[in-house]
């Protein structure tokens, strides 16, 4: 420091300044001339005068002063509490001097008054302008600990009613004064509470108090305002009886500083049962509940409180604002959806007539205990749940204290949900207030106690958190600031701990942070750990619901055999295997993400198939433990997709892909064949062969399964996985069957070069998990080759072929179909290109030509296939387009084979390949198309349906909402038959092409892609609107 | 048990009620009934009355025909007409699937979930009918022809006419049910008769016109006449319309208000009208849904057959009545092409979602019409804008297929069923042989 010799004030300052910079002070030249001038100049030479020796010491201070100083550094936010406390200094000059006294008094209540004025800059403006209550904070009185009867009388005396009134009135009307000394009275109890609260040792402990006191405060004014509602009528509404139920935070007692109060009103007439007496009271009380809001919201000299906020009433905003208690009951008793119950359950009596409120209590409390009885609980508790987590503006979500995924409403939730199920049979957990309730949650055996604790601790600290932001300026938020000296002030106002530090605004965010994630992981340990059966106990404050408790928990969450679930979940966690004990772990969480599927029975079921299977390996329960995501993508699977369910416990090894992003993207046709290359060398028998492409294909089809599982059936699966896998199946089984043939006739080399052409779907690379191989087989002799010894090698060929892929065997089979060649049936297998050519120049028929259309070679010759191609491109892209009878004809073929290929007993709606609207009326309209212009349009020369309706579309053939639709209905259906697959499990018969009618298995496809639970019937209507849509345009565009 | 359901089984107990009546409706509005004898309904009540939905028009979804009627305790009556010691009475039911969700197909729902979407937008939607209907003789057998009761003409009152006598006994027993009328009266044609119910939320009036169809049939036959809500039963008298009063609230506001605007009508009441004309064409298929709808729609005699509004214009589609400045909440459009066969819940649906559509888009009114719309000449219409609704239940079929609101509303279940059995009435129809035609033709 350069100088403290000097004692005056010139020569001081700078060293003033740096001590207030050493000490936390932010604007440490500001805070010295704060410090230096007009009434914090008076105090320093207060508590300097009080110093007997007088003697300067540190910085030319005395050691008063720097006591001073250092509890003013101590506040949330030194150098806001300093101007506060120099306003207060100027505000009021006549109390000037009893606040000089209080702060040179370091053993005085000076630390209230800083303390206070550090956190909150809407307490320091609100003590300028009503200098008196600074009492209040000095000596706070009656604040947490306050009665709520002598807050309701202090309310009520404010505005002049009597306490002890049946209806209290306001003797003053509100416009003549009687509102603001309502709000100041408020104002003032509210200082009280915030003394407390921010001077108390450890805030988090002290916080049911606060809560419990500002509820009783709101309810009081509630009172308050009720009574100048009724101060406005003429009568006072003496005809009707008003109850004001709190609900929400104020029902449940741990209301925050400033938020919304959620009420709901009850009205009866005062006397009589007439229809006119109920008439006249709802219109009394409809016009006391509206003037009791806006006593409490509406502008006036003093601050509005904060919004009475009724949309918890029946209905919603749409319903009266007020009811007689018979109209509630019947609304409950009949429309009521599960989440209004889960509300109710906070419903308590606040103000007015306390008798009407026992008694809508009495009569709705048992109907929030059987609500978890209701028919649509668990999907009403589901949407509840995202409504938890969905809510959140995304520009929002990593600063919410309330919404979101660990946020306070996340507690809540978990809390209230294991209140309705467990409530219904034990009264001992039914409290409104979330920390009671989870305390009798645990003394009950319903949760782990060291859990519960815990969960207990993250709900206080989040809540202080929200606390400590609201009462900053007094606003009504619950978003953590993102300024560094509002999180450094926050930090600071939590409270130290018991080594008195304070946190920075690292700390707290790091903190924060960890909560939010602890509060996911709780739910989890909270809900589903006291599953597991005693045995499975991981410590001794774990709890073991007995079996009708957790029957009743299973069923909540959608287990609909939760007998056989317990049985799985015994099975699972029982014993001391290394399995068992890291199932244990496991399991938990893994109960609840099967739950989130459409069937969790199944789910569990085949989840212990496969850890019987897998226990043992190495690496399985290892991964799952190790990787978060592989066991929640496991679940999924497992509870969503029986095809996949399947496939896994055929290929176990397919559970380490869940671990590896990689290993789930589809493999491009290159790595396929080369795989395919390398087993096939390893192997000279035939059969063997084609078990080993069969299997490949099998895993690829995993590959695409999963992966369709995981992103709601994405169209892009058929090319880019189940159509290669086929395209290398066949190419596999071309390479074997031309061994066996040639070894088989004796020859030294194949007679003749080999092409398997794909037709249909396949040609455009767009089959399904359950669809067929379409092909047609080409050969063509080589010089010299006897003709008859090549066709029969040929035929052979192709022969084998079809066994290869389509006989019964340990791996899945791809049925190879060759109807589509000349003749039908009746042709040969196989013809050589030049029998081809010469069919096709004098017999070709239109709707050979369009099948051509989808020819792409695929496997075998690949200069046979250019060879073909060329061939065959004249035909199906004939340069003039078809003629007006060969249109004729393909529109009347269209129309039989709707009449007559479509399965008897299947509506015409519902099948997706053949109905209205179906992939083959977009197909034969985008095969019209090619076939009328890609002789011109070059872009229309494609296998592709979607490919072509673009290529169509870009040329102007059809228009692009046209295109949409089509493409709109090609799509859905496409993922439909996919998911009908991977839902059931089938992959034959005449059901995977038919829109579910079962509602289970609708449940089960809707899922699949992407609709909620509960939704199913949204899909069916969605597909029967697109169908519709596509139908009418395929009728214009096609049938012209 | 909830409190309703026990007041209803008391009820029945104190009033010795011997014969419950289960009601709904299938989609063409014919009102369906299963009797239940006391014993059972409390099964009913927790469990539905499960029926096989197959056997009733258009209500179960393909191959799944089992149905669940669940009675509604809120609209327990006594039905007055049995009389006698042993009572009967009706409850309105929901239908349901085996899994207690809403079937998509009931009528009942259609209208739920029309009123549904306007309480998103914060709307509630009142209405009141006004019912014509015609009183006959009754016939020896079907060929004979219609001979009315009376003679008399609008508003005629009619000495010692059975007419009076059948419209008290008619209303006396609506009022016992709970049903409030507004006003009753002589129609223009004989014999027929009107009865206004008093404005209601939409789906009590659609319940209320469904009682009320039953009470009056139930009246005519003790009093030995036959009721018929046929929209045309005589060739060259007027037709039975069922004219709507519509209006929109938002909480206890009347949004069709607004002071000072020209007729009081505000913005929101324009678009909804505009909504209403604009797609007018689509809904006449369900607002005027048999072959006969068309003849009284095309057969003169003051029915609207063009898209128009006017204030005070009997020929218009759309009217909106006086009311008196200071009754702001009395604020309403009357429609007036709709007829007494109609479905009403789906009619007041579809009704109601073509309003809102007008409001979501902010249609613009066209220009009112203060001509008398049939006595233009083709020509003038045309070069006014005024378009007709269809001229058949063929055409309505045909423009109601390209709907997509409609469609939406009814849902694609009730809205194909709906198309599938219009076309094959209308195919039906067309090998008839009618009267008219030996007479025109029959001689050639």
């Amino acid at each position: 420091m350069p100088d403290g010799a000097g004692g005056g004030r010139v020569s001081r300052a700078p060293s003033l300044r740096a001590r207030l910079a050493r000490t936390g002070f932010a604007d440490a030249s500001r805070a010295a001339d704060l410090w230096e001038s007009g009434f914090l100049a008076g105090v320093l030479a207060a508590c300097e005068a009080a110093e007997l020796d007088g003697g300067s010491t540190d910085g030319g201070l005395g050691a008063a002063s720097t006591a001073l100083i250092a509890d003013v550094a101590r506040a949330a936010d030194p150098d806001l509490a300093l101007l506060a406390l120099a306003r207060l200094g100027e505000a009021d000059p006549e109390r000037a001097e009893r606040l000089t006294q209080v702060l040179a008094d370091p053993a005085g209540a000076r630390r209230n008054l800083i303390a206070v004025l550090g956190a909150s800059v809407a307490t320091g403006d609100w003590l300028v302008a009503h200098p008196g209550d600074v009492e209040l904070v000095l000596r706070p009185r009656n604040g947490v600990a306050a009665d709520p009867a002598n807050v309701r009388t202090q309310l009520l005396e404010s505005v002049g009613a009597d306490p002890d009134a049946a209806m209290p009135v306001a003797s003053v009307r509100a416009s003549d004064g009687a509102l603001d000394e309502m709000r100041r009275a408020y104002r003032r109890a509210l200082l009280t509470i915030a003394t407390e609260d921010l001077t108390a040792t450890d805030p988090e402990a002290f916080l049911p108090e606060v809560g419990a006191a500002l509820a009783n405060l709101a309810a009081a004014a509630l009172e308050a305002a009720l009574a100048l509602a009724r101060a406005e009528l003429s009568d006072h509404g003496a005809g009707v009886r008003l109850a004001v139920l709190g609900m929400g935070k104020t029902g449940g007692r741990e209301l925050n500083y400033i938020s919304d109060v959620d009420v709901i009103y009850v009205a009866e007439p005062a006397d009589g049962l007439s229809d006119a007496a109920e008439a006249s009271a709802l219109r009394t009380g409809t016009k006391l509940a509206a003037t009791l809001a806006r006593m409490c919201s509406m502008p006036s000299r003093e601050p509005a409180l904060w919004e009475v906020d009724a949309a918890l009433r029946p209905e919603g905003k749409n319903g009266p604002l007020v009811r007689t208690l018979a109209s509630h009951v019947s609304y409950y008793e009949r429309w009521a959806k599960t989440w209004e119950f889960q509300a109710l359950l906070k419903a308590r009596h606040v103000a007015g007539d306390a008798d009407l409120s026992a008694e809508y209590l009495a009569a709705t409390r048992p109907m929030v205990w059987e609500a978890a009885g209701r028919e649509n609980f668990v999907e009403d508790s589901q949407a509840m749940r995202r409504r938890v987590e969905d809510n959140v503006p995304p520009a929002e979500a990593d600063r919410q204290i309330k919404l979101g995924r660990g946020g306070l409403r996340d507690v809540e939730f978990t809390v209230q949900l294991l209140q309705l199920v467990h409530g219904r049979t034990d009264p001992s957990i039914r409290s409104a207030n979330t920390l009671r309730a989870l305390q009798s949650l645990s003394a009950g055996g319903y949760v782990g106690r060291d859990h519960a604790a815990e969960l207990g601790a993250c709900y206080r600290f989040l809540r202080v958190l929200e606390h400590r932001v609201q009462l900053y300026r007094m606003r009504r938020t619950h978003l953590l600031p993102t300024g560094d000296d509002d999180l450094r002030r926050l930090a600071r106002s939590m409270g130290r701990s018991p080594e008195g530090e304070v946190a920075g605004a690292t700390d707290l965010v790091a903190r924060w942070q960890a909560t939010r994630r602890r509060v996911r992981r709780l739910h989890e340990e909270l809900y589903y750990r006291p599953l597991l059966p005693a045995t499975a106990r991981l410590s001794a404050d774990d709890v073991s619901l007995n079996p009708e408790a957790a029957k009743a928990r299973l069923q909540a969450i959608g287990y609909r055999d939760p007998a056989g679930a317990l049985r799985h979940i015994k099975i699972l966690t029982e014993g001391i295997s290394r399995r068992a004990a890291i199932q244990r772990q496991l399991l938990p969480v893994m109960l609840g993400w099967f739950a989130e599927g459409p069937d969790p029975d199944g789910g569990l079921l085949a989840f212990r198939k496969l850890s019987e299977e897998l226990g043992g390996t190495h690496w399985y329960l290892k991964m799952l433990r190790d990787s978060g995501a592989a066991a929640e993508r496991l679940a999924t699977l497992l509870s969503s997709s029986k095809y996949v369910a399947d496939s896994l416990m055929r290929t176990p090894e397919a559970v380490a892909w869940l671990g590896d992003d990689r290993e789930l993207t589809p493999r491009t046709p290159e790595a396929l064949a080369a795989a395919m290359n390398a087993m096939l060398l390893r192997r000279d028998d035939a059969t063997d062969a084609a078990q080993a492409v069969r299997f490949l294909r099998r895993r690829e089809l995993t590959r695409g399964a999963i992966g369709d599982v995981l992103a709601d059936v994405p169209v892009t699966t058929c090319a880019e996985v189940i159509s290669p896998a086929a395209d290398m199946a066949l190419a596999g089984a071309v390479r074997i069957a031309t061994q066996t043939a040639t070894a088989e006739l004796g020859r030294g080399g194949d007679p003749s070069a080999f092409l398997v052409v794909a037709m249909g779907r396949l040609g455009g690379a767009e089959i399904g998990y359950a669809s067929d191989a379409d092909v047609l087989f080409v050969h063509d002799p080589h010089e010299g080759a006897d003709p008859k010894q090549a066709q029969d090698w040929a035929v052979l060929v192709a022969t084998t072929i079809a066994s290869l892929l389509g006989k019964t065997g340990p791996e899945p089979v791809l049925p190879v179909d060759s109807q589509l060649r000349p003749e039908g049936r009746q042709g040969p297998v196989v013809r050589t290109i030049d029998s081809y050519a010469e069919y096709y120049e004098r017999w070709a028929q239109g709707w050979e030509r369009q099948a051509l259309l989808r020819a792409r070679s695929v496997a075998g010759d690949a200069e046979l296939g250019e060879r073909f191609t060329a061939l065959i491109d004249p035909l199906r892209y004939p340069a003039d387009g078809i003629d007006l009878a060969e249109i004729r004809e393909l529109r009347r073929i269209k129309a039989r084979v709707e009449s007559e290929r479509l399965p008897r007993g299947v509506p015409a709606t519902h099948h997706l390949k053949l109905g209205r609207g179906g992939l083959s009326d977009v197909e034969w309209t985008a095969q019209y198309l090619q076939l009328c212009h890609a002789g011109q349009t070059e872009a229309l020369r494609t296998t592709s349906t979607l490919g072509a309706l673009a290529a169509a579309r870009d040329a102007n053939l059809i228009s692009e909402s046209d295109a949409e639709q089509l493409t709109a209905a090609w799509e859905l259906a496409t993922r439909l038959r996919n998911a009908i697959v991977l839902s059931t499990g089938r992959v034959s018969g005449q059901k995977v092409d038919v829109l579910p009618s079962e509602r289970g298995e609708l449940a089960g496809v809707s899922r699949l892609l992407g609709y909620h639970a509960g939704h199913a019937r949204d899909l069916e209507e969605d597909w029967l609107r697109t169908a519709r849509q596509a139908r009418v345009v395929m009728e214009r565009v096609f049938f012209g | 048990m909830d409190r309703q359901q026990e007041y209803v089984l008391r009820a029945i107990e104190e009033r010795d009620v011997r014969f419950i009546r289960l009601w709904f409706t299938d989609v063409l509005g014919v009102l369906k009934s299963v009797a239940i004898a006391p014993a059972e309904l409390e099964g009913a009540f927790s469990e539905g009355i499960g029926f096989d939905g197959s056997s009733i028009e258009g209500l179960a979804r393909v191959s799944e025909s089992d149905l669940v009627a669940k009675p509604d305790p809120s609209t327990f009556q006594v039905l007055p007409w049995r009389g006698g010691k042993h009572g009967t009475a009706r409850m309105f039911c929901d239908i349901l699937t085996p899994d207690g969700e809403p079937a998509a197909a009931d009528p009942r729902n259609v209208l739920k979930r029309a009123l549904a979407k306007a309480a998103d937008a914060g709307f509630t939607f009142y209405t009141h009918p006004e019912i014509e209907f015609y009183l006959f003789q009754p016939q020896e057998n079907e060929t004979d022809p219609l001979v009315p009761i009376d003679n008399a003409g609008y508003f005629d009152h009619v000495a010692r006419g059975q007419g009076h006598d059948f419209r008290r006994a008619a209303i006396t027993l609506l009022e016992s049910m709970g049903i409030s009328v507004e006003f009753s009266h002589h129609e223009a044609g004989p014999g027929q008769n009107e009865i206004d119910l008093r404005y209601a939320d939409a789906l009590s009036t659609a319940d209320n016109i469904m009682t009320f169809r039953s009470v009056v049939k139930e009246v005519s036959i003790e009093q030995g006449f036959v009721a018929s809500f046929m929209p045309k039963p005589m060739a060259g008298q007027p037709g039975s319309g069922m004219h709507t009063h519509l209006s929109l609230f938002e909480g206890d506001t009347n949004v069709f208000h607004a002071p000072g605007s020209k007729y009081g009508l505000s913005t929101t009441a324009r678009q909804f009208m505009a909504g209403l004309l604009v797609h007018s064409g689509e809904i006449t298929a369900v607002a005027n849904q048999f072959v006969n709808s068309y003849k009284r729609l095309w057969g003169g005699q003051e029915a609207p057959s063009y898209k128009t509004w006017g204030h005070n214009n009997r020929s218009a589609l759309l009217r909106v009545p006086m009311y008196k400045p200071n009754k702001g909440q009395s604020a309403r459009i009357e429609y007036r092409g709709m007829d007494s066969a109609a479905n009403p819940y789906l009619a007041l649906a579809v009704l109601l979602r073509a309003g809102l559509k007008g409001i979501e888009e902010g249609y613009e009114l066209p220009e009112e019409a203060e001509d008398v719309v049939w006595e233009l000449s083709d020509g003038e219409r045309r070069a006014l804008g005024i378009e007709p609704l269809p001229g058949s239940l063929e055409q309505a079929v045909e423009t109601m297929e390209r709907s997509e609101l409609v469609a939406d509303t009814l849902g694609e279940n009730v809205f194909n069923f709906f198309l599938a059995n219009k076309r094959q009435e209308w195919t039906d129809y067309r090998a008839q042989v009618t009267p008219y035609e030996l007479a025109r033709v029959g001689l050639i």
